[in-house]
């Protein structure tokens, strides 16, 4: 990208309104109404199209970082430079930062919440968003970690416990010789393996189970219990359980690295796609409710939009690098 | 008294300042090298960096800015490289990379790290997790025990903070 002129360099509250909407567009839940308000303010002014040009190498300079190491290794690689200027701070004490004036932050010790983000940190598995991970369990059982997902694995004396932390997984079970029950945790309760091929997805507010063969007990944080069959789904949250329904073939299909429509509105599908890639993809309104059939990979985003256009009355929108929008031809 | 176009002035600054700034460098590095690099490194800045320094104290202070950003760049830079050696290490073939790919990885993370350096821990925290380990802000939210609320003025807060530094890394490049 070219080197911007400092001299035309955008005036401080334009730089910040910039950041504010990068904050609002990142955010889980961006409305049409955001996304029509960035637009009004992105093109009433060159100079906010400046602005947005710093956004955007921010964020490519950290989507770099990621690529060229992995999201796992970019976080330790920050995480112990970031440890290890603290420390030198605090051999060095105040007077070079007294004189540097470039310490412009305070040094705090370790709180609860950087307990929490260690923990969270040294989760066993983990993927980058596009990513999806296949790996043998101990015992012969198969699992798949899905894009963007991290979980901790726990085999103990008495128990195959899996936590899933954020994201989705789906899990073959294998019979174990030591009889130990299969469970897997997620935010809102615990799933009891019953001999089975089971997906979890870790959401919000809910956790999805999507079972394949055999059968799944839930049993919430509250205690609530159900058991779902083979070809049933159902979310549940800390406290309830709601009404099973079919399962979804794409909460399967992502492990084989494609997802399978079937009649589905296209915003579904790229919802589903934008989980695999980095940056902002949305679909307008106008189009919203297409619907799609066919498979399309997750390893290649690029081409699945390219076969979304090929197929329906739509074209590809790339405003900015990372800001795709599926617009009416 | 203008530093650059002065080399009068600049070799006897050299004089003048070069016993203390190199002892002073000694003592905040481990390697005589490094500090023997960084005290002509520091001069070299003073001739190419236009600054009027008007009186004695002031060049003296001066120096001591320009030596201790030296540290502290190649402290970063330092750390980076033995955070990927180690990352290398335990997939040594997963990250194969050429010498100048990893200079580039080393750039990368020098300048994020400078970045994140100008943050509160917290909102570099809650950065990273979204741009680097892709977590949503509900999810940033219950890691840093915050609302979702406060994860959005964090990300704002280091964005803002961020361009700031993206916008003198192009200062740097074009003066």
């Amino acid at each position: 990208m070219s080197s911007l002129d400092p001299q035309t360099m955008p005036e401080q509250h334009i730089l910040q309104q910039a950041a504010e909407w990068f904050a609002t567009l990142s955010g889980d839940e961006v409305s049409d109404q955001d996304r029509a308000a960035w637009q009004r303010w992105f093109s009433s002014h060159t100079d906010h199209q400046l602005a947005w040009q710093y956004v955007e190498r921010v964020g490519l300079r950290f989507s770099q970082a990621q690529g060229q190491a992995g999201s796992d290794e970019a976080s330790r690689i920050l995480k112990a430079t970031r440890n290890e200027r603290i420390h030198r701070r605090n051999l060095l004490g105040g007077s070079m930062a007294a004189i540097a004036g470039v310490m412009l932050w305070r040094y705090t010790p370790l709180s609860d919440y950087s307990q929490h983000l260690a923990t969270a940190l040294t989760a066993d598995y983990k993927t980058a968003t596009g990513e999806t991970q296949e790996l043998a369990l101990a015992d012969g059982g198969q699992l798949w970690l899905n894009t963007a997902s991290a979980m901790n694995v726990h085999y103990t004396e008495h128990l195959r416990n899996i936590e899933l932390h954020h994201g989705e997984l789906l899990v073959q079970t294998a019979a174990d010789s030591q009889q130990r029950p299969f469970v897997v945790t997620t935010t809102q309760g615990t799933l009891r393996a019953l001999g089975t091929r089971f997906g979890v997805q870790n959401m919000h507010e809910t956790s999805l189970l999507s079972v394949y063969e055999g059968a799944v007990e839930i049993i919430t944080q509250s205690g609530n219990t159900a058991t779902l069959r083979a070809g049933q789904s159902a979310h549940f949250s800390v406290t309830e359980i709601q009404q099973p329904g079919p399962v979804s073939d794409a909460r399967q299909s992502w492990a084989r690295g494609m997802v399978v429509a079937k009649s589905i509105p296209l915003k579904e599908l790229v919802e589903e796609l934008g989980r695999y890639r980095h940056g902002y993809l949305a679909v307008n309104p106008a189009v919203a409710d297409l619907s799609v059939i066919g498979i399309y990979p997750t390893d290649n985003i690029d081409q699945a939009l390219a076969m979304l256009e090929d197929a329906l009355p739509i074209k590809i929108k790339r405003a900015l690098p990372w800001w795709v929008t599926l617009e009416p031809e | 008294m203008s530093i650059p176009d002065d080399s009068q002035t600049l070799d006897s600054l050299y004089r003048e300042h070069n016993g203390w700034l190199r002892g002073w460098l000694r003592n905040h590095l481990d390697s005589y090298h490094d500090a023997e690099d960084l005290t002509h490194e520091t001069f070299l800045r003073l001739h190419t960096h236009a600054k009027p320094l008007n009186n004695l104290s002031k060049a003296r202070s001066y120096l001591r800015v320009m030596a201790s950003r030296m540290c502290i760049d190649m402290w970063r830079r330092k750390s980076v490289e033995r955070a990927w050696l180690e990352v290398v290490s335990n997939q040594p073939e997963a990250l194969a990379v050429s010498p100048e790919q990893q200079a580039i990885i080393v750039e990368t993370f020098s300048e994020i790290d400078e970045m994140l350096s100008q943050l509160p821990e917290r909102v570099a925290t809650a950065f990273v997790l979204s741009q680097i380990e892709g977590m949503t802000y509900r999810q940033i939210g219950e890691q840093l025990g915050v609302s979702e609320r406060s994860v959005k003025t964090y990300m704002a807060r280091a964005m803002l903070e961020c361009m700031r530094i993206e916008a003198r890394f192009d200062q740097a490049v074009n003066s």
